[in-house]
């Protein structure tokens, strides 16, 4: 049992710790955004990775000159990814006369629940992680700086069939809207390239055991995997793959990659192709100067996730100065329709386009891993492959 | 054909590999349950934590395979007795839903401490085994998956042993025969549970730490999964029997691998909790379970206590009513005004549950499945058939209590924890239909743009019009249910709780009144789903998780079983409280847990009392 005033104590230090930990250097009075997002229960780990990409793009806008002289500041709650918590929290936002933009849910019910609320009273919700072909469907405040699947996939389906020359290909993908979406498009795409989609699986993300999927997929008679995955359960399918004796080369969707793939996967991911949009060995000076400050401040290696919820910063940052110092919530809405050319890690240069309210085009480059490390897959690596097959 | 057979061949195998991973958690649950009677929600948490302790002493103190499992067997079995003496101990005497209610806030609390500690992110856990594997058939079997099923079957001998020819092993199983007998006859019945608690939980955290390993990963979010495996297994087999968790463990391995073989991977929950209603409701008593063993619960009713409700007056209800019905005319916040709106949607929600669980004694673990029916059936009216909102939301409820009550109809004939664990399978039953049922449903991809919602041909989608339709049709179906307690369906209910037999000896058929209550228990539910989805424009099959289940179901304890005005009392606390603490950051989780487990431990009979 606690005593009474023990667990007074407690709380008090519960209650002050907050506060203490975000009072930040502030020339004049902050510009807001609110973050709704998950940062306890089961996708807690990808608030954790905005986090750190949020603080970092902070450092950046406020060392050059902020929100037009102003400091950039944010609020980030909790919504567990659930819904319920998604939309008291949008009321929550809406009503904070601070806040100026939105980022996030995470996920697509959370997300697509709370957009009506944003939408109605006119606040932008940027869903950087949202992928749901009718999330930005959701009315003119709501935007969308997600790779969109219609143009990642086609990419992915390049590589597969015209680099990696898979005929015969087995599909296995999360079965959430993200991996269906993003299958389906795939699909068409690998079809429309001359290869044959012989079996399609989806798994539900909790799902850890792929033993008997992989033998289904055996039986169809591939000639080349491909993983619709995050990085968690890539590994685990990675890791599996050989266990049933399957031995033909793999590639993934742009989203396992991360260190963690690498940790989670061990020796099983080695030689996984994957084509990603973001890749810190990339020489372009916005991606290396991200990579520079990551390592500096966090001591560890950046991936896709951090790099999303930077450029969403980054992103928001832009709207905002281009509203001006005296712009409203419309007139952050109608800054959307004017930033041009934002630096991204992720896109290079940001464009949205006014009718979908999504980021235009999605570059990308091919990676292999090779011996414990994400390398460029460059012409020999595909070659070696090639011939091991 | 040849080929097909050794396609064959490679299912079994890969189902008896992860069967034998689930028997390692069924054991445990087993015994657990055999002494104490108690699906011990928290298992998987333990399990979590193993596999953590194990990570822990590997990465900063190095330690060689066999000193690791030490370890992990050490802290997880001083967990599992700390669990017993601060959560479980106190509850003694309480009713049996007490326990139940306090393993699942432990195993909340349990799983906030391990991500506030170790951080949400998955970590690897890589094997110390040396990488040597076996080939059978096409595939292989590692030295891990072999020591897997060597701890699987040796831990079960060693039970077997324990329990047959150790003193402890028999008072053991004189408590779980006559927990009052044993006790008059000088076993220390404490001991003896705080010692089950303490194996239990040594192989609920081996087994975490063997799966973290065998998969190369551990994260914070693998403990309600392994929970959730385990009781199925476990009751599978046979609840409370130790070799029968082996053979139920298997046995849903298999069945999840041919499922896959069959029908593909979306389908495989599918047919695990489909071979678990057809086993619940062909052997109630699970393959391996005698009859004699366990006593049919409740007969006396001790699986809910009686407790002397604390009767809100009614100058009062009327009051907190007006002053809930003014309230948006103040101009309050917009937050303020959704957490209400949420809570109502919530009451009404319990309001069901507190009648199936509480007035007619059939705790159900499955109640967001008739959430998501009531979503989907009204968002799918109004979109493919084009009826307007209002029609649509009745029309939902009605659909619910049909659909609802056939799907529950085949549990009828089962008790107690049974009835919790049949309607816990149905629940993802539902959930794994919409998500499969693509023609219909639209899969993962989800139903989008439902209209916001409208009555009587208005626009009702304004915060404060929202709050007051909620609150309206909750208020309704509140007097509704009050109305029917009143008379004498109330009291016909209340009987079949307290014992079926005496009931049916009244000449009170009980499967009908089940299925009254079962069906207006459904309507609020559904009417409840209908509202929430015009509220979120946007549903899919993650919408409504199991999770929601778990919450209405402590909503309804928290408040008093059967108590109307406390599964109203319990929506609101449970919704708002989690909104009061976040100006905790991340610990309002924590705070929320712990708050949860005291109000357990001071009025286990809910804070207004059973009815």
């Amino acid at each position: 049992m606690l005593h009474r005033q023990s667990f007074l104590r407690l709380a008090a230090a519960f209650l002050l710790a907050p506060i203490v930990a975000s009072a930040a250097p502030a020339a004049g009075e902050s510009v807001w955004f609110g973050v709704s997002g998950p940062l306890t229960g089961q996708n807690a780990q990808y608030g954790a990775q905005w986090k750190a990409g949020f603080d970092l793009a902070l450092e950046d806008v406020n060392a050059n000159g902020g929100i037009n002289g102003r400091p950039l500041a944010y609020v980030f709650e909790d919504s567990q990814s659930d819904p319920r918590q998604a939309v008291g929290l949008a009321q929550k936002f809406v009503n904070d006369k601070r806040i100026q933009i939105e980022l996030g849910d995470f996920s697509s019910p959370a997300s697509m629940a709370a957009s009506p609320i944003y939408q109605r009273a006119g606040l932008v919700q940027l869903g950087f992680t949202n992928s749901h072909p009718d999330f930005t469907k959701g009315g003119d405040y709501v935007w969308s700086p997600s790779i969109s699947q219609a143009d990642a996939q086609p990419l992915l389906a390049d590589l597969a069939v015209k680099t990696l020359g898979f005929k015969r290909v087995a599909v296995l993908f999360l079965n959430t809207d993200w991996g269906r979406t993003s299958r389906d498009v795939f699909v068409k795409a690998a079809e429309a390239r001359g290869a044959e989609v012989v079996i399609a699986e989806g798994y539900q993300p909790d799902e850890k055991d792929f033993r008997s999927t992989l033998v289904r997929v055996r039986d169809a008679k591939p000639d080349g995997l491909v993983l619709i995955s995050y990085y968690p359960d890539g590994a685990l399918i990675a890791g599996q793959v050989r266990n049933v004796g399957l031995t033909q080369p793999i590639a993934a969707s742009g989203s396992v990659y991360s260190p963690k793939f690498i940790e989670l996967g061990g020796a099983a991911v080695n030689g996984i192709y994957t084509n990603t949009a973001f890749f810190p060995d990339e020489p372009r000076a916005e991606v290396q100067d991200f990579v520079k400050r990551f390592r500096a401040k966090y001591g560890k290696e950046p991936d896709a996730f951090n790099a999303y919820a930077y450029d969403a910063v980054v992103i928001a940052a832009a709207a905002l100065r281009e509203a001006g110092p005296n712009g409203d919530r419309k007139a952050v809405r109608d800054a959307f329709y004017k930033i041009k050319d934002v630096p991204s890690v992720v896109f290079g240069k940001a464009n949205f386009d006014p009718q979908t309210r999504r980021v235009i085009g999605v570059k990308s480059v091919d990676l292999v891993v090779k011996d414990g490390k994400w390398a460029l897959g460059d012409a020999k690596i595909k070659a070696a492959v090639a011939s091991v097959r | 054909m040849h080929s097909s057979f050794i396609s064959f061949f490679d299912y079994t195998v890969n189902g008896l590999i992860i069967g034998n991973i689930y028997a390692l958690l069924a054991v445990g649950l087993a015994l657990i349950f055999g002494v104490s009677h108690l699906i011990n929600f928290a298992h998987g948490s333990v399990y979590t934590i193993g596999a953590y302790i194990g990570w822990a002493s590997i990465t900063f103190l190095r330690t060689p395979l066999p000193l690791t499992i030490v370890l992990v067997v050490l802290g997880s079995g001083a967990l599992g007795m700390l669990i017993e003496r601060v959560g479980l101990r106190p509850l003694q005497g309480a009713a049996r839903i007490a326990p139940l209610l306090a393993t699942i806030g432990i195993s909340f609390v349990l799983d906030i401490l391990v991500q506030l500690i170790a951080s949400p992110d998955p970590r690897s856990l890589p094997t110390q085994l040396p990488d040597w594997r076996l080939h059978i058939g096409t595939g292989t079997v590692g030295a891990l998956d072999l020591l897997i099923a060597g701890i699987g079957l040796g831990s079960a001998a060693l039970l077997f042993g324990f329990l047959r020819f150790t003193r402890l092993g028999w008072a053991v199983r004189a408590t779980a025969q006559d927990r009052d007998a044993a006790q008059q006859m000088g076993v220390d019945v404490n001991r003896v549970n705080q010692s089950v608690f303490a194996i239990a939980s040594a192989l609920g955290g081996l087994s975490g730490l063997l799966v973290g390993m065998y998969y190369n990963n551990i994260s914070p979010a693998m403990s309600f999964q392994a929970t959730l495996k385990g009781v199925v297994a476990t009751v599978v087999g046979g609840v409370g029997n130790v070799p029968g968790a082996i053979v139920g463990s298997m046995l849903l391995g298999l069945t999840e691998s041919y499922g896959v073989a069959l029908f593909g991977t979306p389908y495989r929950n599918l047919f695990a909790f489909v071979l678990l209603l057809l086993i619940l409701v062909w052997k109630p008593n699970g393959l391996f379970g005698r009859k004699r063993v366990l006593p049919p619960e409740p007969l006396t009713g001790t699986f809910i206590a009686p407790s002397k409700p604390w009767r809100v007056p009614a100058w009062l209800l009327a009051a907190l009513f007006v002053a809930a019905a003014v309230l948006p005319l103040f101009d309050p916040s917009p937050y303020l005004l959704q957490t209400l709106t949420n809570s109502w949607l919530y009451a009404a929600l319990a309001l069901s549950l507190t009648l199936v669980a509480g007035t007619i004694g059939q705790i159900s673990l499955g109640h967001a499945g008739l959430l998501a029916i009531g979503a989907y059936a009204s968002s799918l009216l109004v979109l493919d058939l084009h009826l307007p909102v209002g029609t649509s939301i009745v029309l939902a409820g009605l659909m619910t209590a049909a659909i609802g009550t056939a799907l529950i109809f085949p549990a009828f004939r089962l008790r107690g924890h049974y009835v919790s664990i049949a309607t816990l399978g149905i629940g993802e039953i539902v959930a794994l239909t919409i998500l499969n049922w693509e023609s219909l449903t639209r899969g993962p991809i989800g139903v989008s743009g439902i209209p916001p919602l409208s009555l009587f041909g208005r626009d009702a989608s304004s915060n404060s019009a929202f709050y007051w339709a909620a609150l309206g049709g909750m208020v309704l179906l509140a007097l509704l249910q009050w109305r029917l307690l009143r008379s004498h369906l109330g009291r016909t209910f209340r009987a079949v709780r307290e014992d079926e037999v005496a009931a049916r000896a009244y000449g009170v058929s009980p499967d009908r009144y089940k299925a009254l209550a079962f069906g207006f228990g459904g309507f609020a539910a559904g009417i409840s789903g209908a509202f929430t989805a015009h509220l979120y424009s946007y549903i899919n099959h993650e919408t409504f998780t199991s999770q929601i289940s778990i919450l209405a179901l402590t909503m309804v304890i928290l408040g008093g079983l059967g108590n109307i005005s406390g599964a109203l009392l319990g929506a609101v606390a449970l919704v708002s409280l989690p909104e009061l603490f976040r100006i905790t950051a991340e610990y309002r989780m924590l705070i929320y847990g712990i708050a949860l487990l005291l109000l357990i431990r001071f009025r286990p009979q809910g804070l207004l009392g059973t009815v």
